[in-house]
C-alpha cells in the first residue's frame, strides 16, 4: 500500500540516511535493517535526512528509540534534518526535540558531527 | 415389465407349442392338409418364439462385465444343443427324404423329439443373438448400432420369406438376401472392442471359450446346412425357425472366430493394458485419499503399497524432509516403508557419505540407478553385501521445495522403465499435495485458535475500559473507543479522585495489536494506582514515565494526556506526555491546548521533568474540552490524505453549543464521512467533557 525507500550515503565520517515515503509499522523494519547495518559496520555518526519523508507513525518513531541508545553508547548520535512541517509536528508532539538534535539542513548536522571530532 | 406380463409371455409358448404338437400328431395320423391351418400353425410357432425372445430379453443382464464367462456358458448351451441333436438322431435314425412340407409319417415320439430340439435350438439361438448384441454394442457408435439393426432387419426378412403364405421360391432374391446378410455378419463381427478391456486372465478364458464355441457352432452350421437327414426335422418343424437358427449360427461362428483371432492378437498387449488399468485405479484411489488428510499415515502407507504393486518393486520407502525454520537444519524421517528395514535404508542412503541424499537435495530430480553394484554412487553397497538390483527415487516437491523422496528398488538390473518413473512421479505429486493440504489445514486450525484467543483478549480489554462514566450535575461526558484490530493500544479512563476532583486520561501505546494491548493494560494499572497518590497531573505522568521506562521495549512508548477536573474550582489542569493536544472550546474560541511534554517511556526522569509543563484551564459554563488519540487526526481516506487538525477544529467549532454526546457523534460522523468506505487504520478514542457549571 505504502511506498518507502531508504538511501544511504557515506562520507566524512558521517553516514546520511535519506528517507522517502511513508514510514509506518509496515515499513519500519526496513529502517531497522538500515540502522542494524550501520551498527555492524560501526558507523555511529548518523544523519537522517527527512526531506522526502511524507509520513511517520509511532512505529516509525520507535525505530529511532530502539537504536539511539546503542549508537550514543558508542559516542555516536542520530541527528534528524530537513523535516517537512507536518513530519516535524509529529516529532514535536512527542517531545522528540528534547531527545534528538533536529536541524533544518543536512549540512548543519554534518558540521555538528565534525565539530565534535 | 410386471410379473403378470412375464407370466403372459411364458403362457403363449406354453399353450401354443403343445397345440402345435397335438396338431402335428393328429395331422400325421389322419393325413390331411389345409393350407390355412398350416399357416396358422407356422404363426403359432413364430409367435411362441417371439414371446420366448421377449421373455429372455427381459430376464437377462448385460454381459459387459464378464464376457468370457458368458461366452463359456453359451458354448455349453450350444454343446448341449448339439448333444441333444446327436441323441435325437438315435431316436429317428431313418433319413427323411427332402421335403419341406410337414406331412411325413413320423412317430409321436420322434415328433416330440423334433419339437424339443426346435425349442432348445431356438432358445440357444436367441440367447446367442443377445450375447452378440451386447458384445457388438459394447462401445456404441452411431454406425455400430446401425449395422447391427441392419443385420437384424435382414434376419427378420429372411425369416419372413420362409413364412408359408409368402414363401419365396425366387432363388436369386434369396441368394441376394443371403449374401447381404453374410456381409452384415462380417461387418458386425469386427466389433470386438470389449476384448481390449479384458484382463490377461480373462483374455485367456476368452480364447479358450471362443475357439470352443467356434467349433461347436461350425458343427451346428454343418448340421443345419444339410439338405438331408435330421436337419430336415427342424426344417420340417418350422422353416422360419430353421432360417433364424441357421443365420444366427453363422453369425456366431464368424463372430467368435474373429473373437478368437483378435483376442490372440491382443494377448501381448494385455499386460500393458492391465498395468495402465491398475495405474488408473491406483490414481483414482489416491485422489480420494489425498482429500482425507486426517488419515495421513494411511495415505503414505497406501502410496508405498501402490508403488509396490504398480511398479512391481521389491521394496519401497518414503522419506519426508522437514526443515527447521529457525536453524535451517534438515531432518529426515522415513514415513512409510515396505519390505525393507530401517538398517537397510540407512545403509543405502546414509552410508557412502550421504551422497545420494545430497544428490536429491541438490538436483531435486528423479534418480535412476540401473545397477546398484556398478553405479559410482552406490558401488559401496556391493561390499556391504547388498543384493544386486536397481533403484529409482523420485522427489516430492511442494512449491518447488523438496519435502521428501519416494524410493523403490527392484531385484534386477535395468528393471525400471519410463512407465515406472511416470507412475512414481505421479504418486509423489499426490503425496506432495496431501502433505501441502494437511499443512494448510493445520495452519487454518491454528489460525482459528488464535482468532478465538484474540476474541477472548478483545473481551478482556473491553473490560479494562470504564464500563460506565460518572454522572454529575456539573459535567457531561461522552466517549467512544474503537480498535482497528481485535485488540488495541488506546486507553482512556474517567476516575473519581475525590468528591470534587475527577481525573481524565487518554493514552496511546505506540504500535498496534497484541503488544500495544499489553502495554495498555499496564498503563491502566499504573494510572489507577498513581491517581490516588499524585496531587498534580504532571506528577502522575512523571511517575508513570518512571514506572514504564523499565518495562517498555526500547522502541515502544506511550503518549498520554492527563487532566484533573476540579469541580469546586471550575478548573481543568492538564499535563501532556507527547499526546495530541486537547481541544478547548470556550465561548467563541477553539484552542488546541498543547503544554510541553515528552512521551512516556522515551527518556529519563530528569529530562521528562524538565520538559513537562502544566496548563490550567478556567471553565465557564458551556465550555467543552475534547481529548482524543491520533487515530482521529491521522484517519486517512482512499487518497491517503489525513483527516488532520483543521477538519477537526472546524467540526468542533460548528458544534460548539452541542451536548457532549452530540459533539462526539458529530466528530465521529465527520471522520467517517472523510475516510469513506474504508475501515479505521488505527485505534480511535474520543472523550468529550462539557462543563455545565457548578451553581
Amino acid at each position: 500500500m505504502t511506498d518507502f525507500k531508504i538511501h544511504q550515503r557515506d562520507g566524512e565520517g558521517v553516514s546520511v540516511i535519506e528517507l522517502k515515503g511513508y514510514l509506518d509499522a509496515h515499513t519500519a523494519p526496513d529502517l531497522e535493517t538500515a540502522f542494524q547495518k550501520l551498527l555492524t559496520e560501526k558507523k555511529y555518526n548518523i544523519v537522517v535526512n527527512c526531506r522526502d519523508l511524507s509520513y511517520i507513525s509511532s512505529a516509525g518513531l520507535g525505530v529511532f528509540m530502539a537504536y539511539v541508545e546503542d549508537i550514543r553508547k558508542n559516542k555516536g548520535d542520530i541527528k534528524l534534518t530537513n523535516m517537512t512541517p507536518k513530519v516535524y509536528n509529529v516529532f514535536d508532539l512527542l517531545g522528540f526535540p528534547i531527545l534528538y538534535e533536529i536541524y533544518k539542513d543536512e549540512k548543519e548536522a554534518i558540521v555538528r558531527f565534525n565539530v565534535l571530532k | 415389465m410386471s410379473r403378470l406380463q412375464r407370466i403372459a409371455l411364458l403362457a403363449i409358448p406354453a399353450i401354443l407349442l403343445p397345440v402345435v404338437f397335438v396338431y402335428d400328431v393328429v395331422r400325421s395320423a389322419v393325413e390331411f392338409e389345409v393350407t390355412s391351418l398350416t399357416t396358422i400353425r407356422e404363426f403359432g410357432v413364430v409367435v411362441s418364439f417371439i414371446a420366448i425372445g421377449l421373455f429372455i430379453r427381459n430376464r437377462r443382464k448385460s454381459v459387459n462385465r464378464n464376457a468370457p464367462k458368458e461366452i463359456g456358458r453359451l458354448f455349453f448351451a450350444v454343446f448341449f444343443g448339439i448333444l441333444v441333436i446327436a441323441l435325437s438322431t438315435f431316436i429317428q435314425p431313418t433319413s427323411v427324404p427332402e421335403r419341406s412340407a410337414p406331412n411325413i409319417h413320423l412317430s409321436a415320439l420322434s415328433m416330440l423329439a423334433t419339437s424339443g430340439q426346435s425349442l432348445l435350438l431356438g432358445i440357444v439361438s436367441i440367447y446367442l443373438l443377445f450375447i452378440i448384441h451386447d458384445l457388438v454394442l459394447f462401445k456404441r457408435r452411431k454406425s455400430t448400432r446401425r449395422y447391427y439393426i441392419a443385420y437384424f432387419v435382414l434376419l427378420f426378412i429372411s425369416c419372413a420369406m420362409e413364412l408359408p403364405f409368402i414363401r419365396f421360391e425366387n432363388g436369386l432374391l434369396s441368394s441376394i438376401f443371403f449374401s447381404l446378410t453374410i456381409v452384415l455378419i462380417i461387418i458386425n463381427s469386427f466389433r470386438q472392442n470389449w476384448i481390449v478391456y479384458l484382463s490377461k486372465r480373462e483374455k485367456g478364458y476368452s480364447i479358450i471359450y471362443s475357439v470352443l464355441l467356434f467349433f461347436a457352432l461350425v458343427v451346428l452350421d454343418i448340421y443345419l446346412a444339410q439338405r438331408t437327414g435330421t436337419n430336415n426335422l427342424l426344417k420340417s418343424y418350422s422353416s422360419t425357425l430353421h432360417t433364424f437358427i441357421w443365420l444366427n449360427s453363422i453369425f456366431g461362428t464368424i463372430y467368435f472366430g474373429v473373437t478368437f483371432i483378435s483376442t490372440l492378437f491382443h494377448l501381448p498387449t494385455a499386460e500393458v493394458f492391465e498395468r495402465k488399468q491398475s495405474e488408473l485405479n491406483s490414481l483414482h484411489n489416491l485422489s480420494r485419499l489425498v482429500t482425507q488428510v486426517f488419515d495421513f499415515n494411511d495415505l503414505l502407507n497406501t502410496v508405498t503399497q501402490m508403488t509396490m504393486e504398480v511398479c512391481g518393486a521389491r521394496s519401497v520407502w518414503l522419506e519426508l524432509y522437514t526443515v527447521n525454520e529457525d536453524s535451517g537444519e534438515m531432518s529426515v524421517a522415513v514415513a512409510a516403508k515396505k519390505n525393507i528395514s530401517q538398517e537397510e535404508i540407512d545403509l543405502i542412503i546414509s552410508d557412502g557419505g550421504n551422497q545420494l541424499r545430497h544428490y536429491f537435495i541438490d538436483t531435486k530430480k528423479v534418480l535412476l540407478i540401473d545397477d546398484i553394484w556398478s553405479d559410482r554412487r552406490t558401488k559401496f553397497l556391493k561390499d556391504k553385501g547388498f543384493t544386486r538390483g536397481s533403484l529409482l527415487t523420485v522427489p516430492l516437491l511442494s512449491h518447488g521445495k523438496l519435502i521428501g523422496v519416494l524410493h523403490a528398488t527392484k531385484e534386477f538390473q535395468n528393471a525400471f522403465d519410463q512407465d515406472d518413473i511416470d507412475v512414481m512421479t505421479t504418486f509423489a505429486d499426490h503425496v506432495s499435495i496431501a502433505i501441502e493440504n494437511s499443512r494448510l489445514i493445520a495452519k487454518s486450525i491454528e489460525r482459528e485458535r488464535f482468532h478465538q484467543e484474540m476474541m477472548v483478549a478483545q473481551r478482556m480489554q473491553k473490560r479494562l475500559l470504564p464500563q460506565k462514566l460518572p454522572k454529575l450535575p456539573q459535567v457531561e461526558f461522552a466517549v467512544v473507543s474503537e480498535s482497528s484490530m481485535e485488540v488495541g493500544g488506546d486507553y482512556y479512563d474517567v476516575l473519581i479522585l475525590s468528591d470534587d476532583r475527577i481525573g481524565i486520561v487518554v493514552g496511546d501505546v505506540s504500535g498496534k495489536g497484541v503488544s500495544a494491548a499489553f502495554y495498555m493494560a499496564e498503563v491502566k494499572g499504573i494510572v489507577l494506582s498513581l491517581s490516588k497518590i499524585c496531587s498534580t497531573p504532571s506528577e502522575l505522568l512523571l511517575r508513570a514515565n518512571d514506572s514504564l521506562l523499565e518495562s517498555l521495549e526500547k522502541s515502544a512508548f506511550i503518549s498520554a494526556i492527563y487532566g484533573v477536573l476540579d469541580i469546586q474550582d471550575a478548573s481543568l489542569t492538564l499535563a501532556r506526555a507527547g499526546h495530541c493536544p486537547a481541544i478547548f472550546v470556550s465561548e467563541e474560541t477553539v484552542e488546541l491546548v498543547r503544554p510541553n511534554g515528552v512521551g512516556l517511556g522515551l527518556t529519563n526522569d530528569l529530562n521528562f521533568k524538565k520538559a513537562t509543563e502544566e496548563r490550567v484551564l478556567r471553565l465557564k459554563p458551556g465550555d467543552i474540552c475534547i481529548f482524543y488519540t491520533d487515530g482521529v487526526t491521522e484517519a486517512r481516506n482512499a487518497q491517503m490524505e489525513e483527516y488532520g487538525y483543521e477538519r477537526l477544529v472546524k467540526v468542533v467549532q460548528e458544534c460548539r453549543n452541542c451536548s457532549a454526546e452530540r459533539m462526539k457523534e458529530n466528530i465521529l460522523q465527520s471522520v467517517q464521512t472523510f475516510i469513506g468506505s474504508g475501515a479505521y487504520t488505527d485505534d480511535i478514542t474520543l472523550i468529550v467533557v462539557k462543563w455545565l457549571g457548578n451553581s
